[in-house]
């Protein structure tokens, strides 16, 4: 059962005819992506190709077009790209590394595909994903590394969590050494950053509380203090920064409201300015979202932007996950929550 | 190749000064047939700037010559205190007749780069701006000092000369500037915009004599009568440009003599594009015409040479009226490094070679206790302009001139040399080159196929009107072509691959 | 990862862009089709060709990670000698490598090596000396041995200042990518295993310099920030025979915030290194007290210049929350007695209050004015007073006035304090 906000609930004003959602346009966007094969930029960000999937199909799947990617070439794909080792890279040529197994195990679960790495991923399936995912933990200090050359952060704990949760295999971590980790992470201004030490960072302090949402920990978050770092993250555009003193940027609409979400506190920031902000960085013609009004659109703007849209509410949309950055309806499958 | 004679020139270009060699810069892919000549040894012109030897020959000149009663230059004499012991060789030594800072914003800059002339000139930075303080009781033996003045929030916050709540006025005046043109600050400069800026400092926010002292300093003003309107707008200049190259630094200033090697790094722009060069020569007489735009020009040169040109371009080099605005200048060279003017305050700056130092009105007293009544500015260059060996400094002095502005400068001088001793002794002074400046002709003439442009500006930094009179001299040059959306003005690319890390091909 | 900044065109393009364009992929597909099929033919084996692809590709494209990774195998497998100092750090986490073949392959001694090109052109490594004879015969005389260990030191500070050389410009123009940051770390490790140890932590000072330009041209880049930690923490290390560098970055920081106020990373820094530079100065309390004093008015000079800054405040925050919010924490004062705290909020609140003269528009006076207003009631445990309750609901009325968008926020405070 999806979940699709309504209009009647929405208190949002109304916006003049440029700023509505420009749904038929997005949707076209997102299925261009796979055929731009005489762009340049295209060619340049093969090393993104199985995250553009996931953030072009958690757009189709808040725009209420799930369907719009052919499920069977979506999955073909997703496992085109494992490695021996049960990790996936972003393409087949490329190298496996959790930023891309997190959104392989995403992808599959948006399309309901488990069955299909059961049966024709490498090695045992969930279980060698689960693997390859698992040895990236540091069982001294709990975080994890992106891959073998063992570069740390907390984006990559996130991801792990994200990703063993939903295939049901956190048991194979340390979860509480990873909770610490997160905790160690933690500054003065509620924050979190990278590492501990490292400054806060709205991206960071949404992989952070997201981690501990996963977890179940979100009670050592200092909610109060978190909350009023991130609610200073709205700008008078509308648009949030990432960090204080930084220009507003539509993919920090995601990592601030879904971690406010978190720590409901999401009614400390002006919602509709927020959506006048993110629906003025979009491509009514052509489709698509960028950073900022103007600029060229891309998939990850186009993604969190419009998962910021759904956070808030926005009519037509299908409701977000604020931890996993997934539809409602999918954790709630997957999870049983 | 065919003669000077046989040649129909496109163009002739009289004169290296600044204004003259960027128009040559500005023609130089436009594949014209482009003379370009000056009658001195030297490129620059008004701007050049001199070795010893030259200046030695340019003061004869200015003192001799019939034409000097009409020059922009005059009053021009040398000294040496001490026979011209402790100096360097001559070539040792290139004295800017003109020095002028840059800021950073200004459209020199952006067409230097867009015009890839850039990559020829090295920019040193003009680091902090100080004001000088009279010894509180001059009969005391308190020597006079130097303040460096606060410009960004980050100087006020620092300073300990000035109190917190006036900091607080400081700063509210800092942050009106740069948005000095919303409508809501119009409103509130627009009404006094013809009165004098301290004026308005004091009434408006409440600045103390001493903060408005600091914030005139900072417009370079000669009378220090600067209006709300252009003061506003210089001090607007100055704080947008501060930090746009890097920390710590406003304005800047080529190596080698500022803007005169500017003008050697265009005219070699020029010659490259094809131009022809020839210094020491000049214009005996232009023949009488008809004033029909299609005739050709017909020249002498002075070395008995005649061409023919379809334009002919020239400087303006002549004072104009005996009511025309004046400066006396006083440059000497200073057997110190002066080093505490160069200091770098701020991290990650790069290293100063060129300071400011605002005398406000008032504040140099002469012989007869008679105060001075117009600001003086020093600017202070150290041996990393190139333009003095390593150990000595230039300074390079300039007030309005009056009946006592020579003995201001003098005094200026001694009070600075005094303010900077280290220790028990003051820096001495090596050599003194000292001379009257006037401002001829401001804006461009056309009269048929002769263009003149304006003389130097004498403002301390580069006004970024004089780029008016070159880009009207290229319209005029360029004819209908000037009007073509394909035609760029200072935009070329560069004549060699750039030297980056790329190696492929 | 994203096209940041980037205007929108209208995306039409000439024949001539078109061609152009076009070509320019043939010419990275090119590279990247011989890219795959050499890395697809060999185990990661060192030859000249693939070194050059990755380094052609990774110039066309410095995010391309795959290309970095074989880097990595290449200079493990082939460039550089077996570690001199035991460890084997360079190579990847052993559980989990790829394709196995990052532990050392036997190529690194193969005699082909001789013939080798220099990992790059623009950064020309010298000839190798030591590597002409044979390692078989040379193995065996005992004072060959140390000439040998001379000749593979000097090769791999070769190999290793070579790469820096040619990630440096890389740096510069993508001063946010990821994966450069962390191949110019794992470089540097390897420099602490392959090394002398003075040569090693020469390089690494040497970085701290690299680090500072970085950080002059843009001094909020996070990972510019998080490679000084790093590279601090090294260079204290034991490995790299260091001393605490405390007091230098702090003072760094000192001089950071004088660039610009607005600079919270540098703010962000020092309170990070506060609590060791005080344990390491073995500050008595008057002496963090005194400490804390300077710093205290140290931010508020900047509000007084800058109150509309929120690094300020947040700063501000922070050494206030030493003084409210102690229990349990490592604080810069840790034995002030309530009384102390208690005037400490109280001087606080008036001074603050003080900025209003000027400054009736700047909504974080107000908002610190709430803020230390509920500190005080909760660290006195007891209930607002009708003065204070007054008082708040004047700067909350100013707050909904000067900052709405936070409104829900307003709400939520008012109710809790029950206006």
């Amino acid at each position: 059962m999806s979940e699709v906000h309504e209009a009647k609930d929405n208190k949002l004003k109304q916006l003049p005819d440029e700023l509505q959602l420009a749904t038929a346009a997005h949707v076209k966007y997102v299925q261009s992506l796979d055929t731009r094969v005489t762009e340049y930029g295209y060619w340049m960000t093969q090393h993104l190709r199985l995250n553009g999937v996931y953030w072009g199909l958690v757009a189709l799947h808040l725009l209420g077009h799930p369907e719009a990617l052919p499920r069977d070439e979506t999955i073909e794909f997703v496992l085109s790209c494992q490695k021996d080792n049960g990790g996936f890279a972003p393409a087949p040529n490329h190298d496996a590394h959790m930023l891309y197994t997190v959104s392989a195990v995403q992808i599959l679960a948006m399309v309901d595909g488990f069955d299909e790495l059961e049966r024709r991923g490498k090695g045992n399936g969930k279980a060698t994903v689960g693997k390859y995912i698992a040895d990236l933990q540091n069982r001294e200090t709990g975080t994890f590394a992106g891959d073998e050359w063992g570069e740390e952060d907390t984006r990559f704990l996130y991801g792990a969590l994200n990703a063993l949760s939903l295939l049901g295999l956190l048991d194979l971590v340390d979860v509480n050494k990873a909770v610490d980790y997160v905790v160690a992470c933690a500054n003065f201004d509620g924050g979190y950053g990278a590492t501990p030490g490292a400054e806060s960072h709205a991206a960071q302090i949404w992989t952070c509380v997201g981690a501990l949402a996963i977890a179940g920990r979100v009670d050592l978050i200092d909610k109060e203090k978190l909350a009023r770092w991130l609610s200073e993250r709205q700008v008078a555009n509308g648009g949030f920064n990432g960090r204080p003193e930084k220009t507003a940027d539509v993919c920090y609409s995601w990592f601030v409201l879904g971690s406010l979400e978190i720590i409901g506190r999401r009614h400390w920031i002006d919602g509709d300015a927020l959506v006048e902000f993110i629906l003025s960085a979009q491509d009514p013609e052509k489709g698509g979202i960028s950073d900022r009004p103007g600029d060229m659109v891309d998939v990850w703007h186009t993604c969190f932007g419009i998962a910021g849209l759904s956070a808030l509410g926005y009519p037509g949309l299908e409701a977000v996950d604020p931890r996993y950055c997934m539809p409602k309806s999918t954790i709630r499958r997957i999870l049983g929550e | 190749m065919e003669s000077l004679s046989d040649t129909v020139w496109d163009v002739v270009i009289c004169g290296t000064g600044l204004q003259q060699s960027l128009l040559a810069l500005s023609l130089s892919r436009s594949g014209k047939k482009i003379l370009h000549i000056d009658p001195k040894e030297y490129y620059g012109g008004p701007d050049a700037a001199l070795s010893l030897q030259e200046a030695e020959r340019w003061q004869t000149e200015q003192a001799s010559s019939s034409a000097a009663s009409s020059s922009i230059f005059s009053s021009a004499r040398i000294w040496q205190p001490s026979e011209g012991a402790g100096l360097s060789s001559s070539r040792s030594y290139s004295l800017a007749l003109s020095p002028q800072i840059i800021h950073t914003s200004s459209t020199l800059i952006s067409q230097l780069v867009s015009s890839r002339a850039y990559r020829q000139i090295e920019f040193l930075a003009v680091g902090s701006f100080f004001i000088f303080k009279p010894s509180p009781d001059p009969s005391s033996q308190s020597p006079p000092s130097l303040s460096r003045i606060p410009s960004t929030r980050e100087d006020v916050f620092s300073t300990t000369a000035i109190a917190a709540r006036a900091k607080r006025s400081l700063m509210k005046f800092l942050k009106f500037v740069l948005d000095y043109n919303s409508a809501p600050n119009s409103e509130v400069w627009q009404p006094r915009a013809s009165e004098p800026l301290s004026a308005f400092l004091a009434e408006h926010f409440n600045l103390d004599a001493e903060l408005q002292a600091y914030v005139l300093a900072l417009t370079l003003s000669l009378d220090g009568r600067i209006t709300a309107r252009d003061g506003l707008a210089t001090i607007h200049r100055h704080l947008t440009s501060m930090g746009v190259f890097g920390p710590g630094f406003a304005a800047i200033y080529p190596k080698w003599g500022g803007t005169s090697e500017i003008a050697q790094v265009a005219c070699r722009a020029g010659a490259v594009g094809g131009g022809i060069y020839m210094l020491g020569t000049g214009i005996e007489t232009v023949a009488e015409r008809s004033g029909d735009s299609d005739e050709l020009v017909e020249i002498q040169l002075t070395n008995g040479t005649p061409v023919k040109t379809k334009l002919l371009v020239r400087g303006d080099e002549e004072r104009v009226a005996d009511d025309a605005q004046e400066i006396s200048r006083l440059v000497t060279i200073v057997a110190s490094p002066l080093s505490s003017l160069f200091e770098v305050v701020v991290e990650g700056a790069p290293a100063p070679a060129v300071a400011v130092i605002a005398f406000p009105p008032g504040s140099v007293t002469e012989e007869d206790r008679s105060v001075s009544e117009y600001p003086v500015y020093a600017f202070a260059h150290s041996s990393s302009t190139g333009e003095c060996p390593s150990g000595q400094s230039v300074l390079y002095f300039t007030t309005l001139a009056t009946s006592t502005s020579e003995a201001v400068l003098q005094s200026a001088l001694d009070a600075l040399l005094s303010a900077l001793r280290d220790g028990d002794e003051a820096p001495k002074c090596l050599y003194q080159l000292r001379y009257k400046q006037s401002r001829g002709l401001t804006s461009v003439k056309t009269d048929g196929n002769m263009v003149q442009l304006p003389a130097p500006s004498l403002s301390l930094a580069f006004d970024d009107s004089t780029l008016q009179s070159v880009h009207e001299a290229w319209r005029v040059t360029m004819g209908s072509a000037s009007q073509e959306p394909e035609t760029d003005y200072m935009i070329f690319a560069d004549r060699e691959p750039a030297d980056d890390y790329d190696d492929e091909d | 990862m994203s096209s940041h900044d980037i205007p929108r065109t209208s995306g039409f393009r000439t024949e001539e862009q078109t061609y152009q364009e076009l070509e320019k992929i043939k010419k990275y597909r090119d590279l990247e089709d011989q890219f795959y099929s050499l890395t697809a033919a060999n185990n990661y084996e060192y030859t000249p060709d693939l070194f050059q692809l990755t380094t052609k590709l990774l110039k066309l494209n410095p995010e391309y990670f795959t290309a970095w990774n074989v880097r990595r195998r290449l200079l493990i497998s082939g460039l550089l000698s077996r570690s001199s100092r035991g460890s084997s750090r360079s190579t990847a986490l052993s559980t989990s490598s790829s394709s196995g073949t990052t532990t050392h392959s036997s190529a690194a001694l193969s005699p082909s090596r001789s013939t080798e090109t220099p990992p790059s052109r623009e950064s020309q490594t010298p000839g190798r000396p030591g590597q002409n004879g044979t390692t078989a015969e040379t193995d065996k005389a005992g004072q060959d041995t140390e000439a040998k260990k001379a000749a593979a030191a000097e090769n791999d500070a070769n190999v290793i200042q070579s790469e820096l050389a040619f990630i440096f410009p890389l740096l510069k123009d993508y001063p946010k990518c990821y994966w450069i940051w962390n191949y110019r770390r794992w470089i540097l490790e390897l420099a602490i295993e392959h090394l002398p140890a003075a040569t090693a932590r020469r390089i690494w000072e040497e970085e701290l310099g690299l680090d500072s330009m970085m950080l002059t041209r843009d001094r909020r880049n996070y990972h510019a920030w998080a490679y000084r930690r790093y590279l601090v923490a090294k260079l204290e290390s034991a490995e790299l025979g260091g001393k605490s560098m405390v007091e230098e970055e702090f003072d760094y920081t000192t001089r950071m915030t004088r660039v610009d106020l607005s600079n919270f990373s540098a703010w962000h820094n020092r309170s990070k290194l506060i609590p060791r530079l005080l344990d390491e100065r073995r500050a008595s309390d008057v002496a963090r007290r005194a400490f804390f004093d300077e710093e205290l008015g140290r931010v508020k000079e900047g509000l007084n210049v800058g109150p509309e800054d929120q690094s300020l405040w947040f700063y501000h925050q922070f050494l206030m929350s030493n003084v409210t919010d102690y229990v349990g924490r490592a604080t810069i004062i840790p034995n002030l007695d309530f009384k102390d705290r208690i005037t400490y909020v109280t001087t606080e609140l008036d001074e603050i209050e003080e900025l209003l003269e000027d400054f009736d528009d700047v909504k974080w006076i107000y908002e610190a004015l709430m803020e230390y207003t509920l500190s005080l009631q909760r660290l006195q445990e007891r209930q607002l007073d009708a003065a204070e309750k007054e008082r708040l609901a004047v700067w909350l009325g100013k707050l909904r006035e000067l900052d709405p968008l936070r409104n829900g926020r307003w709400d939520d405070v008012a109710a809790d304090c029950k206006l």
